[in-house]
């Protein structure tokens, strides 16, 4: 489903070179819901722009759907951190939604029935004519998520998109990642520097070293699939895991790799 | 700041001085015997007799052609051609001196050079009006374009928006706020360009009427056409501020949301 080989980025420029990611490889199959976590630094956004097409890797590269990644893949979309600069401050909620489906060939109906569901599905109802910087952080980031959800993605990408909401807001939004993960059957790849979100989010966890980025390990969770705020974050394994991270975290924060090869 | 009070006092506080002004004119000039600076009454009672003639038409509707074709070709060429000089940097680099050079020439030295090859007719005024007002105007597309958010640009990108629909959805609305701007400031050097541009070389036109009053001294008369340029002044601005609140009304809401948060 999406493939990313030998993934490296330097980014260069008259004074001086950064290695950012240095070799970085993985799969995630279709319909996973798979984690990033890493310490802050650690290229997460670099890989991630170059998985969305966005950034050009320096060596390696991803596949998307059995189709190289040289620009934004078509059944791709990307939900960003920024939500307030992600948005179109000039556009209604309603237009913010619409705007990528006028890019797709289907009548306007379903289009609009796209928008309608989409909203329902993020719980925005009554709010289509306001403004985005009407409304709070966590209702801006419930518009951007409806707007990938409107696209009717295969694969979607999530940059840290709750770092910047309050906690109540987040859980609410970590369920409802989970409730449309598996409502709409699509492959999720969640970029996170939390590392419980990652493992109440995930399927999988995959743990980045520090720049330049390799992934130290890639541990599956094995929590069961029905998770609520409450019974999972206090269970024993959902503590084992998180331990387990953090431990790691801290041994990417000391600049420890796992040896080459 | 305190709150704005309720409308008609902001009417009050609008007009309090232009009034105190005006009456401060009226009663010191009242009676006046000096030649050059005749009663306010007399001004008025000119200017009524003078401008709402249809003879009066004659030199306004001219005017404010000339006006209308320099001022909107400026603005459409100086949007037309800052927007890909604001997207490219190369282009940027080859143009800026060239820019800076004819932004430093000051526009009415163009009239005798333009007569030449444009003659004295309306074409050579529109384009003399238009050579002053597109600078601010392209600078600030420029500059509009070159502040446009990465996050959204990126946004942009991902869901693989074509190109018209991004020059018409993200690219203008984007640089409006600054494009309104240089707008603002060219008004007022059209209006100057206008007058002087007449001034020269023409046969009918405000600045034309202007200099002839002047010449055959009538003094009463002479007041009245540049009591006539203010309210001309004013307004255009009117209507320009009617049209800016109508399209920038978003950018004005984020501000003040951005303030407040």
């Amino acid at each position: 489903m999406l493939e990313v080989k030998g993934l490296r980025k330097v980014y260069e420029d008259t004074s001086r070179t950064v290695e950012a990611i240095r070799d970085v490889s993985f799969c995630v199959g279709e319909g996973e819901l798979v984690c990033i976590v890493g310490p802050s630094g650690a290229g997460k956004t670099t890989l991630l722009k170059c998985i969305a097409g966005l950034l050009a890797p320096t060596a390696g590269g991803v596949i998307v759907e059995a189709t190289p990644v040289v620009g934004p893949p078509p059944a791709m979309a990307v939900v960003f951190q920024e939500y307030g600069r992600s948005l179109f401050p000039w556009m209604s909620v309603h237009d913010n939604v619409m705007l990528p489906l006028k890019q797709k060939n289907m009548p306007a109906a379903r289009r609009e029935e796209l928008v309608r569901d989409a909203l329902a599905a993020v719980d925005l109802k009554g709010v289509e004519s306001a403004y985005p910087w009407q409304l709070s952080g966590g209702m801006q980031q419930r518009v951007a998520i409806a707007r990938a959800v409107a696209y009717e993605p295969h694969v979607l990408l999530m940059d840290e998109p709750f770092a910047a909401v309050d906690a109540q807001t987040r859980a609410d939004l970590e369920d409802l990642i989970r409730v449309l993960w598996r409502r709409l059957r699509v492959t999720v790849l969640f970029v996170t520097h939390d590392i419980d979100e990652s493992v109440y989010l995930g399927q999988r966890v995959m743990v980045m070293s520090q720049a330049p980025t390799v992934i130290m390990e890639d541990v599956a969770v094995d929590l069961p699939d029905e998770r609520t705020q409450l019974e999972t974050r206090s269970m024993a394994r959902f503590g084992e895991l998180r331990k387990h991270i953090y431990s790691q975290i801290q041994l990417a924060k000391q600049g420890w790799r796992p040896p080459a090869g | 700041m305190s709150a704005l009070g309720p409308l008609p006092r902001r009417i009050a506080v609008a007009l309090a001085l232009p009034v105190t002004l005006i009456a401060a004119w009226w009663i010191t000039s009242a009676g006046s015997e000096n030649f050059y600076f005749p009663p306010l009454q007399t001004i008025v009672q000119t200017f009524g007799k003078l401008w709402f003639s249809p003879h009066a038409l004659s030199d306004v509707v001219p005017s404010l052609w000339r006006f209308s074709v320099g001022y909107l070709a400026a603005a459409f060429l100086g949007i037309a051609i800052g927007i890909p000089v604001g997207a490219s940097r190369n282009l940027r680099n080859v143009l800026e001196p060239v820019l800076e050079f004819f932004r430093a020439i000051p526009p009415p030295v163009l009239v005798p050079v333009l007569i030449l090859f444009a003659g004295i007719g309306n074409e050579m005024k529109a384009l003399v009006i238009m050579f002053g007002c597109i600078w601010p105007v392209l600078l600030n597309t420029v500059a509009g374009v070159r502040a446009l958010d990465e996050v959204l640009a990126e946004t942009v990108r991902s869901y693989r928006i074509g190109r018209f629909a991004r020059l018409w959805h993200f690219t203008l609305p984007g640089a409006s706020p600054l494009i309104f701007t240089g707008l603002r400031q060219a008004l007022p050097i059209g209006i100057i360009l206008m007058v002087v541009s007449e001034m020269f070389a023409a046969s009918d036109g405000i600045g034309f009427a202007l200099v002839q009053y002047q010449r055959t001294f009538a003094l009463p008369e002479m007041w009245s056409g540049i009591i006539l340029l203010g309210i001309i002044g004013i307004v255009l601005s009117l209507i320009f501020r009617a049209i800016e609140t109508r399209l920038l009304g978003w950018y004005h809401g984020l501000r003040q949301s951005q303030r407040a948060g």
